[in-house]
């Protein structure tokens, strides 16, 4: 009767153990899995000229667009590279909806890849956090490589934003275009363009048909998008802060009018309705569905209606966006490549970015991709001629206005539009009923807040 | 139970029926109808019937999109995640309500409290033990990381069912000379075998459901969940409806059949004999 | 009468040893409560561990730099309480805390009462039993972000099948503006978070109903009970145990649940649905961990709150 105890709880011991094993070899397995390939990166290397064996697998993480032609090619480029210098390379695509958490996590884990897509002002901050490589010749070399970057590419890399050193490599500048249904409009009377933002409103009142139609398919809700106000409120001639860029001057008269503005186009029901709670997707949705006559969107909703829906491509100008009571403000920002200092394979990454920094292999890519050329060498791709959303993203692309512009682009302000506080001040009047003066009032606090942390 | 129903209990309780059916229908009939539609078609012709449907979205996402290695992977994971976590917490479960010891309430407390942390709060720090264990970008760390929201989960409903079941059946089997393996294996087991089907079921749809930290966690293509391939079928701003839809559908396939299959088991998972043996 | 799970611990089985008067039962019961324990630990061990290095540890970690400044990829330092007196001084922050409120209470609320009024209809003698309880299941085998996207789509102005229906009834002359109106932002995220939240509640209570001895209905059908006093008098503390136990799991789980706001409404129009799980992933956009962690962590009283009475509840019961 005494050895029973011992016998089953010897039985569960090594059930327990064998469990904690398999458990063991799960983990160790893949822990063992990266050596073979090394060995296979160090044996191709020998074939290849001066390059340095990778470290491992050589990861490059892309933006995914909407293109999937132009996904492929990155992809189909890299891994070309790859073969040629005898490298094992990995190219994963990074849903851009997911980029920050994804590169937070892969930081804090030291996982980081050894080169990757990113928006100027997620590269502003990472290199304000000393997690990019200062890449100030490699810039300097591909420029002269490519006939000089444009003016807003060289500014998306401006030393003077981060302590004197250039951190990225422009690939794309992009930006909105605006789009506008002619057989909607024209019926009207409207055959050109509106030169204002007041003349969309107008354009708007005049030939929308709710609810089969509204005006304006401009987001006023917590996404990205609806940071379009912001642009809206600077041609009004407000501004988020002074030029020291440290002192929030939401509260402003400009900033009244702008709001007067929009609140009026808003209760005159231009916006279509979701308008304050739209995903990204909800002004292109909107346009799709045929709902909305103007929205401003940077080239998928052209690529949707080449494959989808020619009949809505047809009925659809693009123009540049249109001037407020002080200014015209079109903003324009980069797509940049950048090498993480974790980087165990700078050299290659270096050799990586010069190889696809490419005229011919970029003019290729932006016959899919829809981004305006950054360099000089690249503006002569045929399909600036070709299409009209093209045409936009060149013209934008040569005279748009960079980054925030007139505001100063730092990381506070980047923080404000990604706290999206512009919309949100326009939700609290139009939802909430608040007075335009409390809710300047509100903005101002909070974005003085923001500022703070940045002041000190 | 009782009694039979009453002709005026039947009207009442079948129209109850039909409304609870049309409400719990019209949603996953919606998403089917939208899978079978062309982008075009969502927008411009809405619809709650079908209209020019198509085969389309399915055949782009299983043969272009190579959803196959997607739900492979699914499988892996939440098989695997479930039964490492059913074995471990069935052992925890049965020494939490059967055996006596120290600090046994603060493990169950602990247990408890574990499940309440929020993995929006964790998954920095999951990310750092992830890749310190060398298991970053593998399904194997996955799997580890949903051990997480499953272990104490399924130990605690394991707990309850282990106390539906009288401790003096075992005890009368080990007077009777088992031991106590014997008894948990001859007689508590089999009395379990409907809970443990039932939190089998709930684990792997818990894990087969997840998209924050498989999100996180895996960067190759070739290793994407599920909910991470639905989830990357949203590039930027465009939502392709009809394959997201598409892939709705076949995602929520195989855990409802699961759950149609197991559904007697998870509602009579307490039922089962116990209290009359 | 109480819930059919009269033992639980082994207290019984070490009472139950000495009815074999012999010599050698005294050494033996001292070995077996012995044993006992360390078998207890031992099966529990392999959970314990998980669970600290998987939860304790990296929760631990969070509370820690939500004192701090950190940022990603930065230690950070020390600030005190900066994160949260920064929280309190934020609008949306108040609003979030009394939007949790207000979604997790009605939504359990609707939860509980539904649930038991649709288990109580599903333990009747009705046919196809089988086929409404798979039925009943299909909303919770849905995998959540697939559940609320459909949801959003639904209730979509352009394109949503809901409005669709409205116009074409006739019920409403223009779109309604589900999501972005703010006083049907909330209660369609609440309509949608109970959709595909009481199949679970149905089938627990369903399950510990049909645990109900039937003896205790005939017992008190004889004593002349009606139909409310069978279901306060025998029902009710039958099942009180599953009941406590399904309202701390399924709060647990709404109060945590990202993806509904996240998918539907983003938190707006104007904070009307902001929740602390969006709220703390609008604060990891700027890399600020520290005060993402504030954010999560603020939330923690409250489940402690509602732990310890849930917790006491089921003490009582076990008593």
């Amino acid at each position: 009767m005494r050895r029973v105890p011992t016998k089953w709880q010897r039985a569960l011991q090594i059930m327990t153990l064998l469990l904690l094993l398999a458990v063991a070899a799960a983990c160790a397995a893949p822990a063992a899995a990266p050596a073979p390939a090394d060995g296979g990166g160090e044996a191709a290397g020998e074939t290849a000229s001066d390059m340095p064996a990778a470290e491992g697998t050589f990861t490059y993480w892309g933006g995914l667009i909407f293109s999937e032609t132009a996904n492929q090619m990155l992809v189909d480029r890299i891994e070309q590279w790859g073969a040629e210098r005898g490298v094992d390379v990995e190219v994963v695509m990074i849903n851009q909806n997911e980029t920050v958490q994804r590169v937070s996590a892969a930081i804090e884990a030291g996982t980081m890849p050894d080169a990757l897509d990113v928006g100027r002002t997620f590269m502003d901050l990472l290199a304000i956090q000393e997690q990019l490589e200062p890449l100030d010749d490699l810039y300097a070399e591909i420029g002269d490589s490519v006939g000089g970057w444009l003016p807003a590419a060289d500014e998306s890399t401006n030393p003077d934003r981060i302590d004197g050193h250039r951190y990225g490599i422009p690939f794309s500048l992009g930006g909105n275009v605006l789009y506008r249904r002619a057989d909607v409009l024209e019926p009207a009377g409207f055959t050109e363009a509106p030169a204002t933002w007041e003349e969309i409103a107008d354009m708007s009142r005049a030939a929308q048909s709710p609810p089969d139609t509204y005006g304006m398919g401009f987001a006023l809700s917590n996404v990205g998008d609806a940071n379009i106000t912001t642009t809206m409120l600077q041609a009004w001639g407000g501004r988020i802060a002074d030029d020291a860029g440290t002192t929030c001057t939401i509260d402003s008269a400009e900033t009244r009018a702008f709001l007067e503005w929009i609140t009026t186009a808003f209760n005159d029901g231009l916006f279509p309705p979701g308008a304050t709670t739209w995903d990204g997707a909800g002004d292109n949705v909107a346009y799709q569905s045929g709902n909305a006559i103007f929205i401003a969107n940077p080239g998928s909703v052209y690529l949707y209606m080449r494959d989808e829906d020619p009949e809505l491509g047809d009925a659809t100008r693009y123009s540049a966006f249109p001037a407020g009571p002080a200014m015209r403000v079109a903003p324009v920002d980069a797509n940049l490549r950048v090498i993480p200092t974790s980087s165990k394979n700078k050299e290659l990454a270096v050799d990586l970015l010069k190889y696809l920094a490419d005229p011919e292999f970029m003019k290729e890519y932006y016959y899919h991709a829809i981004y305006g050329p950054a360099a000089q060498g690249y503006v002569d791709a045929p399909i600036f001629t070709e299409s009209p959303v093209h045409q936009g993203l060149l013209d934008l692309a040569l005279n748009g206005t960079f980054g925030s512009l007139p505001d100063v682009n730092n990381p506070a302000l980047s923080e404000y539009q990604t706290n999206f506080l512009t919309p949100r001040m326009i939700q609290r009047i139009v939802v909430d009923g608040v007075s335009i003066d409390d809710a300047i009032a509100e903005t101002q606090e909070a974005c003085q807040a923001i500022y703070d942390k940045y002041n000190e | 139970m009782l009694t039979r129903l009453t002709t005026g209990q039947k009207i009442l309780y079948y129209s109850l029926l039909v409304l609870l059916a049309l409400v719990i229908l019209f949603p996953i009939y919606y998403m089917l109808l939208i899978s079978l539609k062309l982008p075009k078609d969502i927008y411009r012709s809405p619809s709650i019937l079908p209209i020019n449907a198509t085969l389309r979205n399915y055949v782009d996402l299983f043969v272009k999109m190579g959803f196959l290695v997607n739900l492979r992977n699914s499988l892996i994971v939440c098989g695997m995640a479930t039964l490492i976590s059913v074995f471990i917490s069935c052992m925890a479960a049965y020494s939490l309500v059967r055996l006596k010891y120290r600090y046994r309430d603060w493990i169950g407390r602990l247990i408890l409290f574990t499940y309440l942390t929020p993995s929006a709060l964790l998954f920095i720090p999951l990310a750092v033990i992830i890749a310190r264990l060398g298991m970053g970008n593998t399904l194997y760390g996955l799997i580890f990381v949903y051990l997480t929201f499953a272990t104490p989960l399924s130990t605690w409903l394991l707990m309850g069912y282990f106390r539906a079941i009288p401790a003096d059946l075992e005890e009368q089997a080990m007077v009777d000379g088992s031991t106590r393996l014997q008894a948990m294996l001859r007689i508590v087991l089999p009395l379990t075998a409907p809970g443990l089907v039932a939190v089998s079921v709930f684990t792997f749809t818990g894990a087969w459901n997840e998209l924050l930290l498989a999100l996180i966690f895996i960067t190759s293509p070739t290793k994407h969940t599920v909910p991470v391939a639905v989830s990357y079928l949203i590039t930027g701003d465009v939502f392709r409806w009809g394959l997201i839809m598409a892939a709705s559908v076949s995602a929520a396939v195989p855990v409802m059949v699961l759950y149609f299959l197991a559904q007697r088991f998870v509602v009579q998972g307490l039922a089962a004999g116990a209290v009359k043996g | 009468m109480r819930a059919p799970a009269p033992f639980t611990d082994i207290i019984m089985a070490e009472q139950a040893a000495p009815a074999i008067p012999s010599g050698e039962t005294q050494r033996r019961r001292l070995t077996l409560s012995q044993s006992n324990a360390l078998l207890g630990y031992f099966l529990v061990a392999p959970v314990v561990v998980c669970l600290l290095v998987l939860v304790v540890y990296p929760f631990l970690f969070a509370i820690w730099i939500s004192f701090t400044d950190r940022m990603v990829g930065q230690p950070g330092k020390f600030v005190g309480f900066e994160n949260y007196l920064y929280l309190m001084r934020q609008p949306s922050f108040q609003a979030t805390i009394r939007n949790t409120i207000v979604l997790v209470v009605s939504v359990q609320t609707l939860k509980l009462v539904l649930g038991m009024g649709i288990a109580l209809l599903l333990n009747q003698p009705i046919r196809g039993r089988q086929i409404w309880r798979g039925l009943i299941l299909l909303p919770w085998a849905m995998p959540a972000f697939v559940a609320f996207i459909t949801w959003k789509l639904l209730l979509a102005p352009q394109g949503g099948a809901i409005n669709h229906i409205l116009i074409s009834l006739g019920l409403v002359e223009t779109h309604v503006d589900f999501l972005s109106t703010k006083a049907l932002a909330m209660p369609s995220v609440i309509a949608a978070s109970f959709w595909r939240g009481f199949p679970f509640w149905v089938i627990a209570f369903l399950a510990a109903l049909q645990n109900v001895p039937k003896e205790l209905y005939e017992a008190a059908a004889m004593d002349g009970a009606g139909a409310w006093a069978r279901f306060r008098n025998v029902t009710i503390p039958s099942i009180r145990h599953v009941v406590l136990v399904v309202i701390l799991l399924s709060t647990i789980w709404t109060t945590n649940s990202f993806e509904a706001v996240w998918l539907m409404t983003q938190g707006g129009p104007s904070d009307a649905t902001m929740t602390f799980p969006v709220l703390a992933y609008f604060g990891l956009q700027s890399l600020r961990i520290g005060e993402a962690a504030a954010v999560s962590v603020s939330l923690l009283p409250v489940f402690g709150i509602l732990i310890f009475i849930i917790a006491k509840m089921l003490q009582e019961e076990d008593a």
